[in-house]
């Protein structure tokens, strides 16, 4: 299958790529991984007149612990956010999404976590080649006017299946974005938009930079996911996992995070769920339970039958990504007691 | 369209490629280099078959911009066997069964290097691991673990182990 035509460049800087976002906007692409970007452009679904590569920043592929922040620069390779003993250690969860993420040969190497955020959303209905969309009407998301998900929807409610993103929003991560412009911060949970076809708040002219994880003493985090096969097959449901110890009771939780992911058209963050758990005990496996149905009732008016799986089993799933997330979550703390 | 002249260690050899911006690294190992033994599945990412090792890790080259690979080192299935020697990892996939249509095969073997160059024994568990990436539609996986298996560890008795004397080097 053949790329597109387009121009290729690699600044050696971060001023360079910022130059050249500022210059072709909307007829730039950024490539990281292009494990993402390559697909759409090979179906036709992405064309971008000017590659910007970040093949030469290697200034933005680390991993560091700053003012009580895990800082993880944009292009770092998925496979050092998995063998990193400092995100082992503060963010679990992430690490666990990672591992989720594709298969070795895919993304480990050559994929980035800052790709793996601003993956394009999906659905079963335009993730498709040119040939196979050119026998029907467009959809929203292709240009078109109605929605193959959705009867009578009137805008795309296609799927963020980013395993990273989910983890890293129940973690609180914000994320930095540069541009000519100057530099600005956002929290992960505030950067979507409602419309699939653009999921994400970000200027054309804006470039990820690093994603901050706020270090919280004694949290704990897990990653649950479902998807048809345990390799290459992006997740049908997912949920991340935080909780904070009660400050004066450390066998109780003080705060929880509660993310459901690949049900929506960005993860979500179920704020009421999660108070649901404020001072519930750590064992009370009633209460994680119970958060697990709240969080599938909560999620499941949002799901647009589009990735895949039979839409009433996805939402069903919900509450067992949650409630497992949740029980492996608490044994952490247990654990960490026990140490 | 204009062409851009990249340098990229094949197998071994240095060499000055002009490419285009949208060829594929598996397009110019193909078709410009003619080492056809990586395959084009499904040229989107799923099946593994286009699998390489750039710079010592496994890639999908059909996802792998050839500008991107510019400076780096290249080896495909074509750079295992010297000649017409296979390597033990060779060997031990025709003595296990592990081939069958043989489409898969250059992906697997490629995955399969690059565990055994970083992991001399890995366990089951981290061969099908390493494997996950690749899709075979014929053997049912299991006869490609155990030539992965053999090759690392090779097993005395093991009535398909051709390779039990060499043992221990997959190169
Ligand atoms: C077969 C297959 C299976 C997959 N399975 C999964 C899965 O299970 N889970 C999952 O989450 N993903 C999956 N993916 C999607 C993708 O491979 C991963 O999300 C990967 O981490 C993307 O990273 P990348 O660096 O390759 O992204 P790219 O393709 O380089 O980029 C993705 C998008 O983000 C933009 N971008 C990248 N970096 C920046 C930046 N710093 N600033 C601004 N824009 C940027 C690009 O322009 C592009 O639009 C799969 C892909 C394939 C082909
Ligand atoms: S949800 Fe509807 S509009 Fe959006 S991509 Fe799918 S079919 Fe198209
Ligand atoms: S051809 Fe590259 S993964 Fe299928
Ligand atoms: S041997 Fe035929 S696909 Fe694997």
């Amino acid at each position: 299958m053949r790329l597109p035509q387009f121009t290729y460049h690699s600044p050696d800087t971060l001023e360079g790529v910022l130059a050249l976002l500022d210059e072709h906007r909307d007829n730039a692409g950024v490539l990281a991984g292009g494990t993402d970007l390559l697909v759409r452009m090979k179906h036709r679904l992405a064309g971008p007149k000017v590659l910007v590569s970040l093949k030469h920043l290697d200034s933005l592929s680390y991993i560091k612990e700053m003012s009580g922040m895990l800082c993880i620069g944009a292009k770092t390779p998925i496979i050092d956010v998995i063998r990193s003993d400092r995100v082992k250690q503060q963010a679990p969860a992430l690490v666990q999404a990672c591992e989720r993420i594709g298969a070795v040969s895919i993304q480990h190497y050559r994929g980035t976590i800052g790709g793996n955020i601003l993956q394009d959303n999906r659905c079963i209905h335009y993730n498709q080649s040119q040939l196979h969309r050119s026998g029907r009407q467009p959809c929203h998301k292709d240009g078109g006017k109605i929605c193959y998900a959705r009867d009578e929807a009137d805008r795309c409610n296609s799927t963020c299946q980013s395993d990273g993103a989910t983890a890293l929003m129940a973690m609180d991560a914000h994320l930095v974005l540069n541009s000519t412009r100057g530099e600005h911060r956002v929290a992960l949970d505030g950067f979507y938009t409602t419309d699939g076809i653009h999921p994400f708040d970000m200027q054309p002219d804006e470039l990820l930079t690093k994603i901050d994880i706020p270090v919280v003493p004694g949290a704990v985090s897990a990653y649950q996911r479902l998807s048809y096969r345990s390799a290459i097959d992006y997740p049908i449901v997912c949920a991340g996992i935080r909780l904070v110890p009660d400050q004066k009771d450390a066998g109780c939780i003080g705060s929880a995070r509660i993310v459901v992911g690949a049900m929506s058209r960005s993860p979500l963050f179920l704020a009421k769920v999660s108070q649901s758990l404020a001072g519930v005990r750590f064992d009370d496996n009633t209460a994680f339970d119970r958060a697990g149905k709240d969080a599938m009732n909560a999620a499941a008016t949002f799901a647009a039958h589009n990735a895949g799986a039979d839409l009433a089993f996805r939402q069903a799933m919900v509450e067992k990504m949650v409630g497992r997330a949740l029980e492996q979550a608490a044994a952490q703390v247990s654990m960490k007691i026990a140490r | 369209m204009q062409t851009i002249d990249i340098t990229l260690t094949v197998n071994d050899h240095q060499q000055i490629i002009p490419v285009k911006p949208n060829d594929t690294l598996l397009e110019v190992v193909r078709d410009y280099l003619d080492l056809t033994g990586s395959k084009e599945g499904c040229g989107e990412g799923v099946c593994g078959s286009c699998t390489v090792i750039l710079d010592g890790h496994p890639v999908r080259a059909c996802l792998t911009l050839a500008l991107e690979a510019n400076g780096s080192a290249v080896t495909t299935v074509e750079g295992l066997a010297d000649g017409d020697t296979l390597t033990l990892l060779q060997q031990s996939f025709i003595d296990h069964g592990a081939v069958q249509c043989g489409f898969c095969t250059p992906g697997m073997l490629m995955s399969a290097k690059a565990l055994l160059d970083e992991d001399s024994s890995p366990d089951r568990q981290k061969i099908r691991q390493a494997l996950s990436g690749n899709i075979c539609r014929c053997t049912g996986y299991a006869k490609i673990v155990d030539a992965v298996e053999h090759a690392a560890r090779p097993e005395p008795g093991c009535p398909d182990c051709h390779t039990k004397e060499t043992g221990g080097d997959h190169d």
